[in-house]
């Protein structure tokens, strides 16, 4: 019998020991930011350099915007990052929130097409045709203009940011249903590779993500031609323009405010040039 | 029936009468996970009451998932059995004859060295196989195949058939070699070869044993998220009988959207609806796999 309950108050020691490994709460105060994976870029350069100035932690996660809204919402985040504004349906839900939006730079919407497709002679198409491709109405390029080969339509996940302002200026319709598509998928990261490996796709992509395996190919409205340059979108004239934003619920206090303003600042536009977007105090011409 | 039952249950509490204490502790701690597995139910049926409530029957027959609007599972519940099916039919006749191979021809200590590595790889968690899968087998399928993308089902079902193979050959190895010596030494000695040995008298002893290991490969299979994820396409359609397609699986939808809809009303409880899905039809599969063990081993 000693034995026995030798076994059992062993247990019952381990079980009070292990209760002293549960995790302490963090001291320090702590920036919680989450969101758009268009914003990470600059949230996360930005939150390195403000925590080499100061004593508060920032933790940045992914994961679009739709989820930095709700997040900031529900209380999980200090911060969202939205690469869009916030939809009418959410400012109907989110209410009580009080959501406030915090602008920190701007960034362009290219419709992107593999390389092949426009060394093949695709290098602008207009909204309609675009259209057509999404709705499954065009499905070989050499409709628009390339070569004998099927599209490989490529969308993102319905929340998504970029998506909202690519179907809002091509539908008129953010949340627009399109059944050519081929392929859904979810960060700016996933969307890229999954273009890079492929020859005949499209797709939509912040100007900041093109690498040499795909091309931006100008937009053709209303007999003008808009090219996909910075320079365009400086001067105010290319379609598919969207702030990028912080998220708070209600009025930003403390240490939230102190990175909000460092982003907003000197330093913080530095970065947002760096990660390949404008800054927000930039000279443009919003129309 | 009801009397066996209550048989069977008194039969199984019969060692309770005279528990020391240790004995309680351990019943404690069974206790703790019958709380867990009843939990777990409870919170995905009530989970999923609203979207029933709302779609009704229309949830497991819909064919398009709009936010917001209307959630029809079908097209998750197709690509998950596709897939499932897919990587089934793909690692049996791989596995068979590699855990024939190691069981009956290797010398032991060989067998002992391939077994450590079996074992090693069946450890390797999905992600890893996910991005293998993303940045070889997707080019490669499509390459090979010349299709017009390499994200389908049959992608994904690829995948998973290389994710569970180690599994299933250590487990099917295991089974094989089980089977007591004596049954070949008397095969031999009735003169037939080796091959005829492993093939009708190993196999036909060892498939309950082999029946258990693709089911545990078919769990796995069934709940993978990541690795299927990257590369299935996730687009929502009923693929119908092509699987050089792109498609969605239950947990790739899951994945996709857990973090967006967290706590928001119908689309939270529409995400519940499928967890609760995946959790039957793995259920089923596990009833249906029993009834097929116990029948062959009789």
């Amino acid at each position: 019998m000693s034995r026995h309950e030798g076994i059992w108050i062993g247990l019952v020691f381990f079980l009070i020991a292990g209760w002293g490994f549960v995790p302490e709460t963090v001291a320090g105060s702590r920036v919680q930011i989450v969101g758009s994976t268009t914003v990470l870029p600059v949230a996360s350069r930005s939150a390195q350099k403000f925590m080499e100035l100061s004593k508060i932690r920032i933790l940045v996660n992914a994961g679009g915007s739709g989820l930095g809204i709700h997040s900031v919402v529900q209380g999980r985040a200090d911060i969202g990052m939205a690469s869009r504004g916030i939809s009418l349906d959410e400012k109907k839900r989110f209410e009580k929130s009080r959501l406030k939006i915090h602008p920190i730079g701007l960034d362009a919407v290219a419709c992107v097409v593999s390389t092949e497709i426009y060394q093949a002679g695709v290098r602008h198409l207009t909204p309609r045709q675009i259209a057509a491709i999404y709705m499954g109405k065009i499905q070989n390029w050499k409709e628009v203009g390339g070569p004998d080969r099927q599209i490989v339509v490529i969308d993102k996940e319905r929340h998504r940011g970029t998506r909202h302002v690519f179907m809002q200026y091509i539908f008129g319709n953010a949340s627009q249903r399109t059944p050519g598509t081929l392929l859904v998928t979810g960060s700016n990261n996933e969307e890229q590779a999954k273009i890079a490996q492929s020859d005949s796709a499209i797709g939509m992509l912040s100007f900041a993500w093109i690498n040499e395996d795909m091309k931006a190919v100008s937009l053709r409205d209303k007999g003008k031609e808009f090219l996909p340059t910075w320079e365009t979108v400086r001067q105010g004239r290319y379609p598919i323009v969207r702030k990028l934003n912080f998220i708070t619920a209600g009025e930003p206090e403390g240490e939230v405010k102190a990175f909000i303003d460092f982003v907003k600042g000197p330093q913080g536009q530095k970065i947002v040039e760096e990660s390949g977007y404008i800054p927000i105090a930039g000279k443009i011409s919003q129309q | 029936m009801k009397v066996t039952i209550e048989n069977d249950f008194r039969r199984g509490l019969s060692g309770t009468r005279n528990l020391d204490p240790v004995g309680w502790v351990f019943a404690a701690m069974n206790l703790i996970f019958f709380i867990c597995a009843v939990g777990l139910g409870v919170f995905l049926v009530v989970g999923s009451v609203p979207v029933v409530r709302s779609e009704g029957l229309g949830f497991w027959l819909g064919e398009n998932w709009w936010v917001g609007e209307t959630f029809g599972a079908l097209p998750m519940i197709c690509g998950s059995l596709i897939v499932t099916g897919l990587a089934v039919i793909l690692v049996l006749p791989v596995a068979l004859s590699g855990a024939l191979f190691t069981s009956e021809y290797l010398v032991p200590s060989f067998r002992r060295r391939v077994k450590g590595v079996m074992e090693l790889l069946a450890g390797v968690p999905g992600i890893i196989y996910g991005l293998l899968g993303v940045s070889f087998l997707t080019v490669g399928i499509k390459d090979v195949l010349n299709l017009l993308d390499g994200n389908t089902l049959f992608t994904a079902g690829c995948l998973l058939a290389i994710m569970i193979l180690p599994t299933v050959l250590t487990l099917t190895e295991d089974a094989l070699h089980s089977v007591p010596s004596e049954f070949r030494e008397a095969a031999e000695g009735l003169g037939l070869t080796k091959l005829q040995t492993a093939w009708r008298v190993v196999l036909p002893q060892s498939l309950p044993g082999i029946a258990g290991a693709v089911l545990l490969g078919v769990g796995r299979a069934m709940g993978e998220t990541i690795a299927v994820m990257l590369v299935i396409g996730s687009l929502d359609r009923v693929p119908g009988f092509n699987f050089f397609v792109s498609g969605q699986t239950i947990p790739s939808k899951l994945g996709r959207e857990a973090a967006e809809a967290l706590g928001s009303g119908v689309h939270w409880s529409a995400l519940m609806g499928l967890g609760l899905t995946l959790f039957l039809m793995v259920a089923i599969l596990t009833f249906c796999g029993n009834i097929f063990i116990r029948r062959s081993s009789r």
